[in-house]
Parts: C-alpha cells; structure tokens; sequence
C-alpha cells in the first residue's frame, strides 16, 4: 500500500513533536528549553490543524508558540540561578 | 536502592497507561462514546439552538457558557495575582531594558515592527469578531492582540507602549471579560430564562435567533478586549525594569 501523503506529515510531525518535547525536557540550558517548548508548540498548532481543530491551532500558536514563549523568557531573565552547576 | 524504587514505579506506570491504550476505541469510530452523547445535539442541533454558525463557538459560550465563564475568571485572578506580586506601574513612568540598553534596535527590524503590527491587530479584530462563524474567538483574538503587543514592547520598548496602551484604558478593560459575560447571565434572567440563558422567553420568537447570535458576539467582544488587556498587563508588570519609575530624562 502506497502512503498517503497526508500519513507521511502525521508521523513527520508527531516523530519531531517527540523529539522537541524531550529535547525541551532534557536541556540543561533554559533558554533552549523556552525556545524549544516554542517549537513544540508550533508543531502542535500544526498538528491541530490536522486534526481539524483550527480553534484549538489558533489559540496553540498565539499562546503556546507566543505569549508563554515571551513570559518564560523574561521570568528566565528576570531570576537567577543561585545553586551552582 | 532509590533509583530501584522509582524505575520500579515509572515502568508499572507506563504498563499500566500502554495497557489502558490498548483497550481505548480506535480513533474516530462513530459507536465511540464521545461520538455518541453530547457530540450529536451540538452538531445537528446547534445551528438552530446556539444560533452560532461556529458549532465550536456555540457550545464554549453557550451550551457551556458556564464553564467558559469561570475559565475567564481564573484568567482575570492570574491577572490579579501577578500583579499583587510584582506590581503596577506608576501611571507615564516605565521603562525597560530596551529603553535601558545602548544598543540601538535595527532599522529594518523597526520599520518592518511599525509596519506589520496594525494588520495583526486588524487581524485580531477579525479573529474576535467572525468568531461566531469561523475559527477563532474572543479568547484567540485577544491572545493575537496581546503577542502584537509583545513585539512591540520588545522593539519599541516599555515607554512607548505604555503610551499606546495607557494604563487608564488597560485598568478600564481589564474586567471587561467578567463583567460583560456575567451581565449577559443576569440579562438572560431579567428577560425570564434562566441565567446565561440567551434565548430570553420574554422576547418574540422572530427576534430571538438575532438575539442570540448578537449575544454570543457581545460576549466574545467582552473576552477579546477583557483577555487581551490581561495579557498586556502581565506583560508589563513582567518586562518593567526595579528602581526605573522615574521621569524619563
């Protein structure tokens, strides 16, 4: 059976989706952490889209990819790290 | 001996969650039980009863408007809780690290900020306002509008913003989400239903499906301008620099 194209994005985007969620978990680096939690919001947006639920795409890429993505970056730079490494 | 212990349990978790994975109705099938309770009302039936052409806009203000009013709340205490943390700013005097940083911002990236941010406002607009018949809502809209914010501030910074956006206006709108919602439910008594009931027994059978559907407009307008005020005014109280309340020089 030839796959579709349409199966090919869904494993594209659910096996990158895997891939920047433990990287974001993983990061020992915050800001990598933010950026990539960023990403994987994005590709949730997408992803919802998919899933024909351009709502929820909406709502994942204006809050998700841009206001936490801006909030945690400035509570990372707003606080300090007082343990050392 | 630790490390045993929690390997122990995360690997009986994660057995027990592939385990119920297993078991759960494959994805889609109309015999599903989500299919099959509420799902058939509101897709056959909100057309005519939410008067939303948006199915997915007459059942968050609507059918459970309810919910939706108390997720608003939660959104205007957060609000409340950042600022009791971190504070408001006196009124025309902010500053942030971009006003505080000699490094002056790029000029493509100022022109290309001053340029695209009124369309993602006017987009947000949209977003708000076609939220009865297309994707989108007073939530999204508002989110649109608080991420153009965002950028401009980042650009731009606090000073400047907080000119645009003055805090009179935000402290005026702030609530707008709440209030507009919950006067809705008490209108939906006063005109005989029940509250956050739209369609008012009170009113001719002719004019309710307007009723409704201006209603649920009303509604998402209040939580548009109500969320993006909130966000706005998290992100200021976030990005404002400690000690820079003075006069700018």
């Amino acid at each position: 059976m030839e796959p579709s194209f349409g199966a090919l994005l869904n494993v594209l985007l659910l096996s990158l989706l895997l891939v920047t969620a433990l990287l974001a978990v993983s990061s020992r680096d915050l800001l990598a952490s933010v950026i990539l939690f960023s990403a994987y919001s994005l590709l949730m947006a997408l992803m919802w889209q998919r899933l024909q639920a351009p709502d929820l795409a909406l709502t994942e890429a204006a809050v998700g990819a841009g206001i936490t993505t801006v909030l945690f970056l400035v509570a990372i730079f707003r606080t300090r790290r007082r343990e050392e490494e | 001996m630790k490390r045993l212990v929690s390997l122990l349990f995360i690997g009986a978790l994660a057995l027990l969650l592939l385990y119920v994975v297993s078991k759960m109705p494959p994805m889609g099938e109309p015999t599903n039980p989500t299919m099959t309770h509420v799902v058939p009302r509101y897709l056959e039936k909100s057309e005519g009863e939410a008067h939303a052409r948006n199915v997915v806009t007459g059942v968050i203000i609507n059918y459970r408007g309810f919910d939706t009013l108390g997720e608003v709340t939660v959104i205007y205490c957060a609000l409340a809780a950042v600022l009791a943390v971190l504070g408001r700013e006196k009124r025309g005097r902010i500053r942030d690290y971009v006003e505080l940083s000699g490094i002056p911002s790029s000029v493509i990236v100022r022109t290309m900020v001053a340029l695209v941010v009124p369309f993602i406002v006017l987009f947000s607009l949209y977003v708000i306002l076609h939220g009865e018949m297309s994707p989108g809502g007073g939530f999204q809209g508002g989110a649109v509008i608080g991420a153009s914010m965002i950028i401009f501030t980042t650009v731009f910074g606090l000073h400047l913003s907080s000119v645009k956006v003055p805090l009179k206006v935000r402290a005026a709108l702030e609530g707008s989400a709440v209030i507009t919602f919950f006067l809705v439910g008490i209108a939906g008594i006063l005109g005989g239903g029940n509250f956050l009931a739209y369609a008012w027994p009170r009113v001719s059978q002719s004019l309710q499906p307007a009723l409704v559907t201006w209603l649920t407009v009303l509604v998402e307008v209040g939580i548009g301008l109500g969320g993006a005020m909130v966000f706005v005014s998290i992100l200021f109280a976030m990005v404002r620099e400690e000690g820079a309340d003075e006069p700018l020089a």
